[in-house]
């Protein structure tokens, strides 16, 4: 049976990493190679050991694809291709191949220089496993080899996020990597057309949650810095440059133009220019808002909120300040930091995770005291504040995506059976679909009901129709009879007359023949007439015919009746017959009658 | 330099946006696939909601954003969304729905026959409610059933449609162990225990019998006190729960805005009146709702009116009606609306947190439910 098979690498409860490995068609494809966060050894690879045990992966696999820059989803990859070994293609969008290595680099910088871990890659290694990559543009048919081919579609969440469709021959699976259904300020909503995929994979992790509005988040984040302004307080937010940082300015700016705030608000330069680099390059990337603006003005062109000096972080009174890097890690926004920690009427708002061993996680962990540089410590009476503004789909918007597909089955990763039974039987009960949850280190295997095309000829095309009526729909299935060809690559369906003339045969007709002995004392013309009645009495709805020329016909089988030379009470009868089964029958009925 | 235009501007920032900064100290906007009527609690930081679609509906029980119930370090919890941590089918509309205090258990009635739907929420070991049983009604009205847990700790439920088939059931058993005698086939608004063997069957017409399951005698009932409102007003009612402050009081509320307190051991009197800011129009009276805060001293929460929640402060009502304003209103529903149309969207049900003093759950016809914390106004002013 043609299958398709799925094994999410990982183990145990695991969630926090993204690694899949799909076997379809004959090829092999890894989706996504996070690394796992919450772990200071190994086991925050993914254990490719269910693909070879050791040695290297490039034989073993087609394609890597990865969906988005999160550490989650492509954090493994450096360590996958050089340490591992992987030399085949590797697949992303323009935008994240632009952001990977960076975050790449930031990840390795905090995890080898300032936690001194030593299994780890190299900057070397994230340079080279770039030199692998082949970027995607959206909606556009890739050919990864003859047979395999993929195209990505848009996924909201971060910039240059993909959903991935995956096609060979004609199975095909969707993998949907991290994925939004509600547009937000500054990327578009998911979209996916009918594309019938045979497997739909999503994380379900989101699929049991429902998200408060957006308009909650926000307004808790203007609350905060409000409420810390008014105080006299200096609120600071670190950002990654291509993360929420233009959507938190345009915020702050209608905020302070509506209640006529005086407070100064700053972003550091280097944020202002890495963020218009890349958001003019992937423009595409950006929902209408964002193009409209960059069309009218430049991104960060505000009223209110100006650029950044490093002298201003010692001026008196209020001010909010945005600034790089987004986990506190070095730079601008930890210098900040150190100044206005020791101040219980400031804040920090860290708007996203922050990576083990950076300042940012530490004090989202409620760390009070961090010991800095030359053992100097740092005591924490500023206010820290994390929010989560990330966008994912939630309960309604996992049901939304797969009515836009339409998948043939349900793919979900990452989640407890057990706690998963009620979403499970929800979408099999509305969309009349299999809904499949491996666990980690496990193999679901799906059987698909591939459609093999095959051309048809025309003449058995016409006979088929002068048979039944109008051409066959795809709604009611007709059996049909013809020989199939198959040459090459392609499947053709002609005639059987057609084909012995192609293959240079002659038609041969196959006939069978049996002879039964009788005894019986009558001539040959009055045996044969009693043969003829008895077969008409028991054969009912037959056809029958006792021809001139001394043979009975039952249906197509002759019976010819002749008797021994030597004695004329033995009676022979011949039959013949092409390939009918009712022939069986006849014949018990004639010896068991004597 | 960029202007924002106006269509952004307001999108980002309006008026109500600009308000509740100061008005709620916490607010959640959550976006139900189908709306719901019910919202219970099934522990102190569990609800369950279930859709009223004529045919099937989802029963889902949530649990309440972790940054909501944090108690320290709030600052340092992003969570802010509802969990769905168990979910069942009916096979019809979902109009009543208690849960049984100390079980895993909960019933429903489907608004179109007086018979419930017994169900299992589920454990630790699977994310699936079940139903259980049936429990037979008494009524062929075709009116709903209105479900009161028993407060016992006996798994007991108390239903009935109108005052002459108001049954107690045990859960376990199975058997009804109390019918009320009452010839009147008087429509109910509300059904609730006041103690372990007393309960009020609050009718639509106003009347309220107290009924003590262990008295022989057919309870008389109460009239609401004489108002000004004419024939066909139709009156709720809420018991105060016996753990606030004050002894045992009901709030009743007619469909003309007339809002009376009566003491519960003389429900024909009226403690003090007020009539509500509330619109009289258009509104399923099955939907309106007025609920005693449980742990704010006098305070009373109306909703089902319009669109809004309001919070009325009742220490200050006489015994003559006077206008009465809200303490506080909740107008997020209408704001956030989800209507293409411009009809009002109303409000189908609301529930105070049991133990956060200004912690309320609304929810409207639009599938909205919102969790608010909100802030008073006038003690800041103090």
């Amino acid at each position: 049976m043609p299958e398709i098979k799925v094994t999410p690498l990982g183990a145990g409860q695991d969630v926090g990493r993204s690694c899949i490995l799909v076997s379809i068609g004959g090829k092999n494809i890894m989706l996504d190679c996070g690394m796992h966060m919450g772990y200071n050894d190994d086991r925050r690879f993914p254990d490719f050991s269910y693909i070879t045990q050791n040695g290297r992966l490039t034989e073993f696999l087609d394609c890597v694809i990865i969906s988005h820059f999160h550490l989650d989803h492509c954090g493994a990859l450096p360590y996958m291709s050089e340490m591992v070994g992987y030399d085949g293609p590797i697949y992303m969008t323009h935008p994240t191949k632009a952001i990977c290595p960076i975050l790449l680099e930031d990840f390795r910088k905090i995890t080898v220089d300032k936690k001194g871990e030593t299994n780890f890659f190299t900057s070397q290694m994230i340079k080279d496993c770039m030199k692998k990559v082949i970027p995607l543009n959206l909606h556009q048919t890739v050919q990864v080899d003859d047979e395999l081919e993929i195209k990505a579609y848009y996924a909201g969440h971060v910039l240059g996020a993909a959903m991935v469709h995956i096609k060979v021959g004609s199975e095909s699976v969707v993998y949907t990597g991290d994925y939004n259904m509600t547009p937000d300020r500054h990327l578009g909503a998911a979209w996916i057309d009918k594309c019938r995929p045979d497997i739909l994979i999503s994380e379900s992790t989101y699929a049991t949650t429902i998200r408060d509005s957006k308009r909650c988040r926000e307004r808790d984040f203007l609350k905060k810095v409000h409420e810390t302004i008014e105080r006299g307080g200096k609120v600071l937010i670190p950002v990654f440059a291509l993360g929420r940082a233009q959507e938190l300015c345009i915020l702050l700016e209608t905020f302070w133009e509506r209640m006529n705030l005086k407070a100064p608000i700053y972003f550091s330069t280097g944020l202002t220019e890495k963020a218009n680099h890349y958001y003019k390059l992937f423009i595409t990337w950006t929902n209408q808002k964002i193009r409209k603006t960059f069309v009218q003005r430049n991104m960060f062109e505000f009223k209110h909120i100006k650029a950044f000096d490093r002298s201003y972080a010692d001026n008196p009174g209020p001010m909010v300040v945005f600034a790089t890097p987004g986990m506190l890690h070095a730079g601008q926004s930890l210098q900040i930091f150190k100044k206005w920690a020791g101040n219980e009427k400031n804040m920090v708002i860290m708007p996203g995770y922050c990576v083990q061993g950076t300042i940012g996680h530490k004090i989202l962990n409620g760390q009070r005291k961090l010991e800095m540089e030359g053992r100097a410590t740092l005591d924490v009476k500023l206010q820290v504040e994390y929010m989560s503004f990330s966008a994912h789909a939630d309960a309604k918007g996992i049901m939304q995506l797969i009515r836009m597909a339409e998948p043939r089955n349900m793919l979900l990763v990452h989640g407890e059976a057990a706690k998963m039974e009620f979403l499970k039987g929800k979408i099999e009960q509305e969309f009349n679909i299999n809904c499949y949850m491996p666990a980690n280190g496990e193999t679901e295997t799906v059987t698909t009901n591939p459609s093999v095309p095959v051309d048809i000829s025309l003449n058995l095309l016409k006979r088929e129709m002068a048979l039944g009526g109008p051409l066959p729909d795809t709604k009611k299935p007709r059996t049909m009879h013809g020989t199939l060809i198959m040459k090459e690559n392609s499947l053709r369906l002609v005639s059987p007359e057609q084909a012995l003339k192609e293959l240079g045969l002659n038609e041969h007709q196959l006939r069978f023949t049996c002879r039964v002995q009788l005894q019986d004392p009558h001539s040959d013309s009055d045996t044969l007439h009693r043969i003829y009645t008895h077969l008409k009495s028991v054969l009912k709805g037959y056809t029958i015919q006792h021809l001139p020329d001394s043979t009975v016909m039952v249906e197509s089988i002759v019976i010819k009746l002749s008797s021994s030379a030597e004695d004329p009470n033995t009676k022979v009868l011949l039959l013949s017959w092409s390939y009918q089964i009712v022939t069986r029958y006849v014949t018990n009925i004639v010896i068991t009658k004597h | 330099m960029g202007e924002m235009d106006a269509a952004e501007f307001d999108d980002v920032v309006d008026d109500w946006f600009i308000e509740s900064l100061k008005t709620y100290k916490d607010l959640h906007v959550y976006q139900l696939e189908h709306p719901t009527r019910v919202i219970e609690w099934t522990s102190g930081k569990t609800v369950c909601v279930a859709g009223y679609r004529s045919a099937k509906n989802e029963l889902l029980e949530l649990l309440l954003p972790l940054k909501l119930l944090a108690e320290e370090n709030k600052g340092l919890c992003a969570e802010r969304d509802f969990k769905v941590v168990h979910g069942g089918f009916a096979e019809g509309p979902v109009h009543c729905l208690r849960h049984i205090p100390g079980t895993r258990c909960a019933v429903t009635n489907d608004g179109r026959s007086s018979g419930l739907q017994v169900w299992d929420l589920g454990g630790d070991d699977s994310d699936v409610i079940r139903r259980t049983a049936s429990v037979a009604g008494r009524s062929a009205s075709g009116r709903g059933s209105r479900i009161a847990a028993g407060l016992s700790s006996d798994p007991r439920v108390l239903h009935g449609a109108e005052s002459s088939d108001v049954l107690l059931t045990d859960l376990t058993s199975g058997q009804s162990v109390y019918k009320l005698k009452s010839d009147a086939a008087d429509p109910l608004s509300s059904l609730q225990f006041v103690s372990d063997s007393v309960f009020l069957a609050c009718c639509c017409s106003g009347n309220i019998y107290t009924v003590d399951t262990r008295a022989s005698d057919a309870p008389r009932p109460s009239p609401p006190p004489a108002t000004g409102g004419g024939d066909g007003v139709l009156w709720c009612a809420d018991a105060s729960p016996s753990s606030a402050g004050g002894a045992g009081r009901v709030a009743r509320l007619s469909s003309s805005g007339e809002a009376v307190l009566s003491d519960l051991r003389d429900l024909g009197g009226a403690v003090s009146r007020a009539r509500l800011d509330v619109l009289i129009d258009h509104h399923n009276w099955d939907d309106v709702k007025v609920s005693w805060a449980p742990a704010l001293d006098d305070c009373i929460a109306a909703s089902g009116f319009s669109g809004t929640v309001q919070i009325y402060d009742t220490s200050a009502w006489a015994a003559e009606p006077a206008a009465a304003r809200p303490l506080f209103e909740h107008r997020g529903h209408v704001v956030s609306s989800q209507r293409a149309d411009s009809l009002p969207v109303l409000v189908t049900s609301h529930v105070w947190h049991p133990e956060r003093p200004r912690t309320l759950l609304s929810a409207a016809a639009d599938g909205s439910v919102h969790v608010w914390d909100w802030v008073d106004q006038s003690a800041a002013a103090c």
